[in-house]
């Protein structure tokens, strides 16, 4: 038998997710497929072939993504191996009846030089939504040719395997759409660069001349990087920098400029391509709505109201369970042991079984706070809140992302720092980790909520009210100022892809829940019987014999707060207020027990008790100082995990430190100056 | 104007008006038991007085007043699209039923949430301190659970939209 050669054609699937990517690559291939991941990184590599004549096509899927920006492994995968493999045709999928936002993707594939056949996916969908598309309008806009076709039913496969030959075949390699101009001012400074970087020839062979210059305006790091590697790319970075600044002050940040005009660009396709539209689909009504100029944000604030009414009401039963739980488990065992330091150390009203409850009976509380976030994110909703937030929240130098985590901080510090991963740039993310201790959780509220209503009466709301908008002014300065000393670098320009609504899943909600709230309980339980051990050793240790003692007075503890009382002197506070406040590291609603058991009171009556010892000036200085300080053991330790640094973390710890101290002192000497 | 048209723009022209008159109410009461305690006054229900307790329960809560009135405003702004802009005015009557059978759901996840808390610790031969009650109930059958069942024969006008959405 004679050996045929066959021809091989590199086809790469590009696409946004769930636009019918995979059910196109399983038309294609069949069984002629293979699930591998992509070299050193976790995400799944398909590759196949399908056989046609004397042609074997060679299909790659990429992961599906929104756009090229290199924001995520997914998005530098996909263009890396558009760049670098160099497919001799990139099959770009384009859900029909979500064209807008499909063709971000497309303008940023032709940009890059690829030589794109677009696959017309769910035309079927857009047409039963009112749209009528006209593709070969669409196909003399974009400048590439335009295949219709719905997935499930094998529809328009043979008519795009053969645009994929001729592709290939007719156009090898370069340029196959014409150049999407975008309005004047964008275009001036990216034709200027693009001038620049086309006399570069080592750079011409490797990119597009006109993708770089994008980039470079952009503040692409990763092109950046790639251009300092080759012959003459530090100077094309240099004018690209200066070109960028000179954007900034002409036309505001340059990246959003771009993002900007070039959904410019790609609405008056669609508005000529599509013509009129019957009326608007289902989703585009929706975001009318939820990113409305005046109820956008009110919204956003009743989803968030009814979040957090769920997960605190709906977990109160099942967090009580645990607590009475552990309760009953610490009396149970007491005295099991025989030996009263190891009983009181373990058993005890403050000892490890109690602790270990306390942290526990949380974790309802948590799993559903996840399990709500989760159903939300899931629906395409939370890049929606997210957005309506970004301006108010970029002002003060955070990411609009940020007010994810900052809302549920005043739940609980711990899932929000973890929370904190929706936040792709990594100084964006250090400020939102090391701001968000400032939010006033809900341990700190067991002890405000005690003391603001023995010592204001009447006017306990407007305190409460008062910690909660310190907290978060404080967050927002402390914010400005990190943005202007440690990470100058401005906040990333919020380029946001609004995914697709979808029908959230429990089954992912419960998933996601699970990895996020397992991860809180291993780091926590691990941290705080530490903690917990050492407080327990110190408190049940008598300062001056070294032996066992049940009185807290006579404690190491005890030694400790009198050792630095002299430091809060000036605050007006005594030793035992230094030792609760000792005691609030590791949880901060040990800070009212605490008290309750150094002034010899009940829970009950310590609000009374001191209110009879101090005053209300003292007394809320008192209460700023426990907002602000230092973050609880769990919220450290959840700080040092996500932040990956102890610098970070000891950072986070010291101006906790430092800036309660001045607050409270500015407090305490204002409030006396002025009120005697 | 279909009647299901007719019927869902009567519907939303009701919960227009009765979600922000709750919302006010809930909101003034709130704002006098968390902010204003010297203020003194008659107890302010708006509903049937069944046993101990009003059916709908108007408990103090000025930010719980406040997501009404959001309500009842979205509500508003889609009859007042209607004629304007009829796909929008169904954009915004869809998002008003949407948080209407949350807040829903949410009076009904309180209520056997408090149900739950008070009888628990039977499940290991405990005693309870007092037994649930519509009337000691802190949120009752609230004007949440109320209106949002009032606003339950919508869905037959965004079904359409839902299903677009949701294949």
């Amino acid at each position: 038998m004679a050996n045929v050669k066959r021809k091989m054609i590199k086809v790469a699937l590009a696409g946004n997710p769930n636009v019918g990517k995979s059910v196109i690559f399983n038309n294609l291939t069949g069984a002629h497929q293979h699930v591998g991941n992509w070299p050193g990184k976790t995400v799944d590599k398909k590759e196949g072939f399908h056989k046609v004549d004397d042609r074997v096509i060679y299909i790659v899927d990429l992961p599906g993504t929104y756009s090229l920006t290199a924001l995520s492994v997914e998005e530098m995968i996909a263009r890396d191996y558009i760049i670098y493999e160099r497919p001799d045709v990139v099959v770009d999928i384009v859900d029909a009846s979500n064209l807008e936002r499909n063709l971000y993707l497309t303008m940023q594939l032709i940009e890059l030089g690829a030589n794109v056949v677009i696959a017309l996916n769910k035309i079927d969908l857009a047409e039963k939504a009112g749209m009528k598309i006209d593709h070969r309008r669409l196909e003399d806009e974009l400048g590439v040719p335009v295949i219709p076709t719905v997935a499930p039913k094998k529809r328009g496969m043979r008519e795009l395997v053969d645009k994929i030959i001729e592709l290939a075949e007719g156009n090898p390699r370069g340029h196959g759409g014409k150049t999407l101009c975008y309005e004047p001012r964008v275009e001036r400074f990216i034709e200027r660069l693009q001038e620049e970087v086309a006399s570069r020839e080592k750079i011409v062979q490797l990119f597009n001349p006109r993708w770089v210059a994008i980039k470079l305006l952009e503040g692409d790091e990763d092109v950046i990087k790639k251009l300092s590697e080759i012959e003459g790319g530090e100077e094309v970075i240099e004018k690209g920098a200066k070109l960028r600044e000179e954007m900034g002050r002409e036309l505001g940040d340059p990246e959003v400029a771009i993002a900007d005009a070039r959904y410019a660009v790609i609405k008056g396709i669609v508005s000529r391509a599509v013509g009129e539209l019957k009326r608007l689909t289902a989703s585009d009504l929706l975001d009318h709505v939820l990113l409305d100029k005046y109820l956008g944000i009110p919204i956003f604030f009743v989803i968030l109201w009814w979040w957090f009414q769920m997960a605190f009401i709906g977990s109160a039963p099942f967090c009580d369970i645990l607590g009475d739980g552990f309760a009953a488990l610490g009396e149970a065992l007491t005295g099991i042991t025989g030996h009263p330091f190891i009983d009181y150390l373990f058993f005890g009203e403050y000892g490890i079984i109690q602790g270990i409850g306390a942290v526990l009976s949380f974790v309802p509380l948590i799993m559903l706070l996840y399990f709500i976030l989760a159903l939300l994110e899931d629906s395409g909703y939370m890049a929606r809140a997210a957005f309506v937030m970004e301006k108010a929240m970029r002002k003060v130098g955070l990411s609009g992302r940020t007010i994810i985590p900052m809302i549920m901080g005043f739940g609980c510090n711990v899932p929000a720092v973890y929370a904190t991963r929706i936040i792709p740039e990594e100084a964006d993310r250090l400020v939102a980790i090391l701001t968000n201790p400032l939010m006033l959780c809900g341990a700190r509220l067991v002890f405000f909520s005690a003391i603001a209503a023995a010592f204001y009466g009447a006017y306990a709301g407007d305190i409460l009210f008062s910690l909660y908008a310190l907290g978060v002014i404080l967050a927002f300065i402390v914010a400005i100022i990190l943005r202007k000393t440690f990470f100058r670098r401005r906040v990333s320009p919020f380029v946001l892809e609004l995914p697709a609504y979808q029908k959230p899943s429990f089954k992912v909600a419960a998933v996601r829940m699970w990895d996020r709230g397992s991860m809180y309980l291993r780091k926590a339980l691990g941290i705080i019987l530490i903690g917990l051990l050492i407080i327990g050793i110190l408190t049940a240790t008598d300062a001056e014999t070294l032996t066992f003692t049940t009185d807290p007075e006579r404690s190491l503890v005890a030694a400790l707060g009198r050792s630095l009382a002299p430091i809060f002197t000036p605050l007006n506070w005594d030793w035992r207020f230094v030792v609760a406040m000792i005691f609030g590291f590791v949880a901060k609603e040990i800070v009212l027990g605490a008290s309750a058991m150094l002034y010899g009171a009940g829970e009950e009556e310590i609000a009374s008790r001191l209110a009879s010892l101090y005053n209300p000036i003292d007394m809320y200085g008192y209460m700023t100082f426990i907002l602000i300080y230092i973050p609880c053991i769990v919220t450290i330790a959840a700080i040092r995990q996500e932040t990956g640094s102890w610098k970070w973390t000891a950072f986070a710890v010291i101006y906790g430190l430092i800036l309660a101290y001045i607050v409270n002192l500015l407090i305490v000497t204002i409030g006396h100056l002025l009120l005697g | 104007m279909s009647r299901v048209d007719s019927l869902t723009y009567i519907l939303a022209s009701i919960l227009s008006i009765l979600y922000p008159i709750y919302g006010a109410i809930q909101f003034y009461k709130g704002a006098v038991a968390w902010w204003l305690p010297w203020i003194c006054g008659e107890e302010i229900q708006l509903g049937v007085k069944v046993g101990d307790a009003y059916i709908p329960n108007i408990f103090p809560d000025p930010f719980s007043g406040i997501i009404l009135i959001i309500i009842g405003v979205i509500f508003a702004r889609s009859i007042y699209l209607s004629k304007r802009n009829p796909g929008l005015a169904d954009g915004f009557l869809f998002v008003g039923w949407i948080l209407a059978s949350m807040m829903l759901i949410l009076n009904l996840v309180v209520l056997a949430a408090d149900i739950l808390d008070t009888y628990y610790p039977l499940i290991w031969g405990g005693e309870i301190e007092e037994p649930w009650t519509l009337g000691s109930d802190p949120w009752g059958i609230s004007p949440h659970l109320i209106l949002g069942i009032i606003a339950t024969p919508i869905y037959s006008k965004i079904k359409p939209l839902l299903k677009q959405l949701i294949p």
